[in-house]
């Protein structure tokens, strides 16, 4: 038995030629995050119909905690000063999050995908490094590479573009080696259960009795929790980041 | 169908999520994050409102409880005024009937007096009268006719009697 795991299939190809971004692909990671963006879309504009001053429904206080909830994570983070990053990191947030669990329904997810985390990790060092020419200046930005002594600026260099990386890399990391394990998985029980039980007559010893059950309850590690927590990591990273890059 | 390398950035793809990325952004503020805002700030509001107009109730109604009991202590200070006038009118009144009670008495007492006076001095007049008249008459009889001894006694005994009827 082979086991293979393979990147995102590509649906068709239109050869632009142009130099450095190559051929248009369209990929399942452009068709998932669109069916991504419109379930979020979706749900927020489901949350907040027919919004109440009084006498709330039970899904416009979802909407409400939801929105609460996102005000206080980046207040507490980043200061009061940034409440126009709200929207920014909540979409951030939600992209990743539905993104990481939408596998759960069998579609591919998109952020098994390093160009989507690379997107992400370099908008967010872009916002960092506008944020630290913001409050010292660009000669005070460059400045900033020689400290504490001009010879350690290679490594501030290093330093400064390993964020990006590590961001992206840590959260593709996480969600890809989730689908691997999650194959390898699946994989391992159907031939064990080939094993067990191939005293069965006909074709009930071909059916893979073990891969029911068991996948869900190791996804609820794999899959559950690692897509929240790499979801909220890249928040907390992003606000911490930028609020740094501010205070400087 | 083929597929792209399993860790890979393909540029279109990385420009198309970057893209994604802030039309999300716009969605989730336009959907989102304005409406929930709103009637946020809308309640915020409401309970401003409400917190104020309780301090203007509040502040109303101190006013109007100082106003009463300030009207309270003046009706007190009145009553007490009015009761104290009256007492003393009623004092003044009570000693004047009183006065003139005694005077009348005093004057009811002096007329009696005088009256019984005046009967006593007229009952007086009236008895010298008529004991005059009884010796005349005894006069008369006596000199009409003479007098036995008999006689005598008797009319010694009427006139005791004339006089005892008298008195």
């Amino acid at each position: 038995m082979n086991f293979d795991v393979s990147g995102p299939k590509v649906y068709f190809t239109i050869p632009t030629d142009i130099p450095i971004l190559g051929d248009f692909q369209l990929s399942e990671t452009m068709v998932v995050s669109w069916i991504v963006m419109a379930l979020i879309t979706g749900l927020c504009i489901w949350l907040t119909r027919d919004l109440k001053v009084e006498h709330i429904s039970k899904r416009q206080a979802v909407a409400e905690m939801l929105v609460e909830t996102a005000n206080n994570f980046v207040r507490g983070n980043m200061g009061k000063k940034f409440d126009y990053m709200i929207p920014f990191v909540a979409a951030l947030f939600s992209t990743s999050i539905i993104s990481n669990l939408i596998s759960l329904i069998g579609l591919r997810s998109p952020t098994a995908d390093l160009s989507t985390e690379a997107a992400w990790a370099v908008v967010v060092f872009t916002m960092i490094t506008a944020q630290k020419i913001k409050s010292s200046g660009f000669g005070g930005y460059l400045k900033g590479f020689t400290t504490p002594i001009p010879i350690m600026t290679p490594f501030n260099i290093l330093s400064e573009l390993a964020t990006p990386v590590s961001m992206a890399c840590r959260h593709f990391g996480n969600i890809l080696s989730g689908i691997v394990i999650n194959g390898l998985i699946y994989a391992a029980l159907a031939l064990a259960s080939a094993a067990l039980f191939q005293f069965l007559p006909g074709v009930l010893s071909q059916i893979p009795f073990l891969t029911v059950g068991v996948p869900a309850v190791l996804s609820v590690y794999f899959d559950w929790f690692t897509g929240f927590m790499q979801a909220f990591i890249f928040c907390m990273l992003t606000t911490m980041y930028i609020a740094n890059a501010a205070e400087e | 169908m083929n597929a792209q390398e399993l860790v890979t950035i393909i540029p279109w793809t990385f420009i198309a999520q970057i893209l994604n990325l802030f039309l999300q952004m716009y969605l989730v503020k336009r959907f989102l994050f304005k409406p929930i805002n709103e009637v946020l700030e809308k309640r915020r509001a409401r309970a401003e409102a409400q917190l104020t107009d309780a301090a203007d109730a509040k502040r109303s109604a101190e006013e109007m409880k100082a106003t009463y009991e300030k009207n309270l202590a003046e009706a007190n200070a009145n009553a007490k005024d009015i009761i104290q006038t009256a007492q003393k009118q009623a004092t003044l009144q009570s000693e004047a009937i009183v006065k003139e009670a005694r005077a009348q008495a005093a004057s009811i007492k002096q007329h009696a007096e005088a009256e019984i006076n005046l009967e006593k001095e007229k009952a007086f007049q009236e008895m010298k009268n008529e004991i005059g008249g009884i010796a005349m008459e005894i006069a008369g009889k006596v000199i009409e006719r003479e007098i036995s001894e008999k006689d005598h006694q008797k009319l010694i005994d009427e006139v005791i009697e004339n006089v005892g009827d008298l008195s």
